[in-house]
């Protein structure tokens, strides 16, 4: 009896080795400090930079937390919401696209030449989801913006 | 007989072979339990949630003192330095942070260290050792809880490479001294077990494996039969696996004590838990600590029984060195020292279960819970420890204040919610479910729906705003005496707050006194179904009754649902979902989901600016004008006060340039409370932001809209030579035209040379192609 019970303790323990857990460690490179121009927060254009990075890179979603983070320290800063937009019209994400251009605007001021971007981008992302009445209205406040 | 004895023998060779199946059999069953739960899922991790990074930058508005409090409540301790990270040390007006090392959700950020200068609450610059300025430092996020498996245990794995030798030799010497030669039992230890089954004593003997078996497969009872299986089971073990993959495992099993509700598994959780450290900074003293309370967490308790845990600890040191485990030099220095055991931060399964709720609710709609419960993944969220801890502070205050000034004795006493989220991207900061914030039930701020009075009104008013030919802040609205009449329901007549009726009022007057009547009748002109098409559209989400009374707030929710609703005010017309979880990762750090910063343009942004400006009225000059002595007068926040039938419920919803916060108080019976928004709703919202120094609001004007000075006696265009005279906002073309007699032509020609230079101003910029 005590022979089987070990038979079938040694044919069990030959059925599967034993279990192995690779260890992961994510390594990220080494960020590059980037040269800020003066006047701006050296934070927000260090993460402009590295969003810029990431687009290029095709990381959008990467870009969009780098620009979220940017707009946590700035919330106010139009041109990080104009960026956002361009990322989210990069993603295909048109009606968010819009509503971030359109949140731009809104804290633009007296900023005119970024107003006409906003309103370039969305005529693009409404021509994109083929919406042309559209996108000739926002064509035009574009124009009027300049 | 001679036919019978072949027959006996077959009976009993059949039994025999039965006994032998039937064992080969349980053999074979206990192998498959063994391998396939000790290979799969060895441990059930948690969900670990954090609160948000605190993110340095230069120009952050933030005091030293506020830092210090941060890395205090992350484990940093102050010099000296105890390992590479994990310290800081402080100098006026400059701090030295050795930062851990911390997985985030977008990589890894590696120990490092910071230099953090000062100057009067700002944060003046980052540099790093070699005194290069750094953009950025992010501290690593406060872990706020997690979602537990059965039994809410929770445990930090470790390896056993991290765990410091003098530990695993402190746990053999105590526990099993034959660890690495036996096959999964000590005979001798066995006999001593096979006695105390029949005694009743506490047995002892058991291998390190088989405790680990006990653990891990079996139920706590003690038979022969129990026993039998558990030392298959602990041979079986040592059959598959190597001695240090069942020390490793058993160094993360064992139980160290309850932290309330949590059970703490495991060296890893032990010694951040009893001395706030990693394990591999654990030192003889600590570790023999550690082993000792093995056997019994809850009689060796270093903080309910320290002088018992100190003797147990030093009976463990004494059998270490015996055994040659350490020097005697090293055995009288542990033995020396104090217990060590860090200050009792111990929350139990989390600080702010509240919070915590949202967030799990939030998880649900996304991942499976048994996920949520086993997987170890961390959950980033937007907690923001000190606007929590403003919120909490100054609920509980201001209630005892009131409790205290009705004596109502000891009936269950007043209640209260808060919200507050951050008006950009609706990220949720705090949540406070009840004047106890530890408690861990009902959720006032998230589930108890109550009657929001007048917090609706700015649904009426901005449905009207949006109607500028019709409808300006000027705009005379009748507060008389209204009846509605609906067939098959009794007329309804509301009265105003003070008894009494106020005749034609300008309407930003109508919404900064919060006329009843004067709300009801525009809102009834305007029409009942548009009014809540706008409530909807500002982002609630429950079905409301289409009764005239809805308008004037005969509508239950949730301070969370109102939270939703002002937060599209508060941005401009953009509404946000309101989120608590910025981004979820495995165990390891890999990106599972984000939840990113999502808006929707809901509104035109004149009628929303002209409601926010009527809203800054309110604090001004209307039923808000008691914020005025909690913020100075530049905060130019913006609010609305609620009080409902009976005063049983008490609002205040209010926004700055960087918070939106939603303050409700009542009886959890409904009881009426006696109470006004402005009254008791207020001064917590009040105490709340004083706290956090809010940035001022500046709405963001739109293009449309045009500033017009007003005469306040007329309602018409004056100018500095009107008394009083105050900046308006209007709609393009909506502002009057008619000039008061006290306007002179000198204000006239002032407005006349403004407008020129403005088109001379556009004029020259398309020319310049700006």
């Amino acid at each position: 009896m005590r022979f089987v019970v070990l038979l079938a303790v040694l044919l069990a323990g030959c059925a599967t080795p034993p279990g192995t857990s690779p260890e992961s460690k994510p390594e990220q490179p080494p960020v590059v400090p980037a040269t800020p121009p003066r006047q701006e927060n050296i934070a927000i254009a260090g993460l402009m930079d590295s969003a810029r990075a990431e687009a290029a890179a095709g990381n959008l979603p990467g870009a969009a937390a780098s620009l979220e983070r940017a707009l946590r320290i700035e919330p106010r800063n139009p041109r990080l919401w104009h960026e956002l937009a361009r990322v989210r019209l990069k993603q295909g994400q048109h009606a968010q696209a819009e509503s971030v251009a359109a949140r731009s605007n809104s804290w633009a001021g007296d900023d005119k030449a970024l107003r006409a971007e906003n309103w370039r981008l969305i005529a693009e992302s409404r021509q994109a989801r083929g919406d042309t009445d559209g996108a000739q209205a926002a064509l035009e406040q574009a124009g009027a913006s300049r | 007989m001679l036919r019978r004895r072949p027959k006996l023998w077959k009976v009993v060779r059949l039994a025999l072979l039965a006994v032998v199946l039937a064992v080969a059999g349980f053999t074979l069953y206990l192998d498959i339990r063994v391998r396939s739960e000790f290979e799969g899922r060895r441990f059930a991790l948690p969900a670990r949630i954090y609160a948000r990074p605190l993110e340095l930058h230069a120009g952050l508005h933030i005091a030293q003192a506020d830092v210090e409090d941060e890395l205090g409540s992350l484990g940093y301790r102050e010099a000296p330095p105890e390992g590479d990270s994990g310290w800081y040390s402080k100098s006026e007006n400059s701090l030295v942070v050795a930062l851990r090392p911390f997985v985030f959700w977008d990589g890894k950020q590696p120990a490092k260290r910071v230099t953090i200068f000062f100057d009067q609450n700002r944060i003046t610059a980052l540099r790093d050792t070699g005194g290069a300025e750094l953009a950025l430092a992010r501290l690593e996020p406060l872990p706020i809880g997690g979602i537990y498996p059965a039994g809410n245990e929770d445990r930090v794995l470790v390896r056993l490479d991290d765990v410091p030798k003098h530990l695993v030799q402190a746990l053999i010497s105590v526990e099993d001294r034959s660890y690495f030669s036996h096959a999964g039992f000590d005979l001798r230890g066995l006999a001593r077990a096979a006695r105390s089954v029949f005694s009743d004593k506490v047995q002892g003997g058991s291998t390190i494996t088989q405790q680990l078996v006990k653990n891990f497969f079996l139920t706590p009872e003690r038979t022969l039969q129990r026993k039998f299986t558990e030392l298959v089971m602990a041979v079986l073990l040592e059959i598959h696996y190597d001695k240090n993959e069942i020390l490793e495992t058993y160094l993360n099993e064992i139980y160290f004590g309850q932290d309330r509700d949590r059970a703490i598994h495991g060296v890893g959780l032990a010694a951040q838990f009893y001395f706030g450290k990693e394990v591999q900074y654990l030192n003889v003293a600590e570790s023999a600590l550690l082993v000792g309370m093995v056997r019994g967490p809850a009689l060796y308790d270093p903080y309910r029984h320290p002088q018992r845990a100190l003797e147990r600890r030093n009976l463990v040191l004494r059998e270490v060195r015996d055994q040659k485990g350490i020097t005697p030099e090293e055995y009288a220095s542990a033995r020396g020292s104090p217990l060590n055991v860090s200050k009792k931060t111990g929350t139990g399964t989390t600080p702010y279960p509240a919070f915590l709720q949202l967030v799990h609710r939030q998880l649900r709609r996304d991942y499976d819970e048994a996920d949520l419960r086993t997987e170890g993944l961390r959950i980033f969220t937007t907690l923001d420890p000190r606007v929590q801890d403003a919120a909490e502070t100054a609920l509980a205050k201001r209630l005892a204040q009131y409790d205290k000034d009705k004596r109502f004795g000891p009936q269950p006493g007043l209640e209260g919610a808060v919200v507050v989220t951050d008006p950009q991207s609706g990220e949720v900061q705090a949540l406070v479910g009840g004047r106890d914030p530890r408690y861990r039930g009902y959720n006032r701020a998230l589930d108890a729906a109550r009657p929001v009075g007048s917090l609706l009104k700015p649904a009426i008013y901005l449905t009207a705003l949006s109607e500028p030919a019709r409808y300006t802040l000027l705009t005379p609205i009748d507060d008389g005496p209204f009846v509605w009449k609906s067939r098959g329901a009794p007329d309804w007549q509301p009265a105003n707050y003070d008894k009494k009726f106020h005749g034609m009022v300008p309407l930003r007057t109508a919404l900064a006194q919060s006329y009843n009547a004067a709300a009801a009748r525009l809102g009834t002109d305007l029409g009942i179904e548009r009014v809540l098409d706008n409530v909807r559209r500002l982002g609630v989400d429950r079905p409301l009754r289409p009764f005239a009374s809805t308008l004037l707030g005969a509508v239950e929710l949730s301070p969370f649902e109102v939270a939703q609703m002002y937060q599209t005010i508060a941005s401009g017309g953009f509404r946000s979902p309101l989120r608590a979880i910025r981004d979820v990762t495995t165990q390891e750090g890999r990106p599972l989901t984000r939840y990113p910063l999502a808006v929707e343009q809901v509104f035109a942004p004149e009628p929303i600016y002209l409601l926010a400006a009527a809203m800054q009225d309110v604090v001004r000059e209307g039923t808000a004008q008691g914020l005025n002595r909690f913020l100075p007068p530049e905060t130019a926040a913006a609010g609305k006060t609620g009080t409902t039938d009976e005063q049983r419920d008490a609002w205040f919803a209010g926004f700055t340039g960087d918070r939106l916060g939603i303050v409700w108080i009542g009886y959890d019976d409904n009881r009426a409370a006696r109470l006004s928004g402005a009254g008791a709703a207020l001064p917590v919202w009040g105490d709340m932001m004083s706290v956090l120094a809010p940035e001022p609001l500046a709405l963001a004007r739109p293009e449309r809209i045009e500033l017009v000075w007003i005469d306040p006696q007329t309602g018409l265009r004056g100018g500095t030579s009107c008394p009083g005279a105050t900046e308006v906002p209007f709609v393009q073309g909506s502002a009057p035209r008619e000039r008061a007699p006290c306007s002179g032509a000198m204000d006239a020609a002032v407005e006349v040379v403004e407008k020129s230079v403005e088109r001379a101003k556009g004029w020259l910029d398309r020319l310049l192609g700006r």
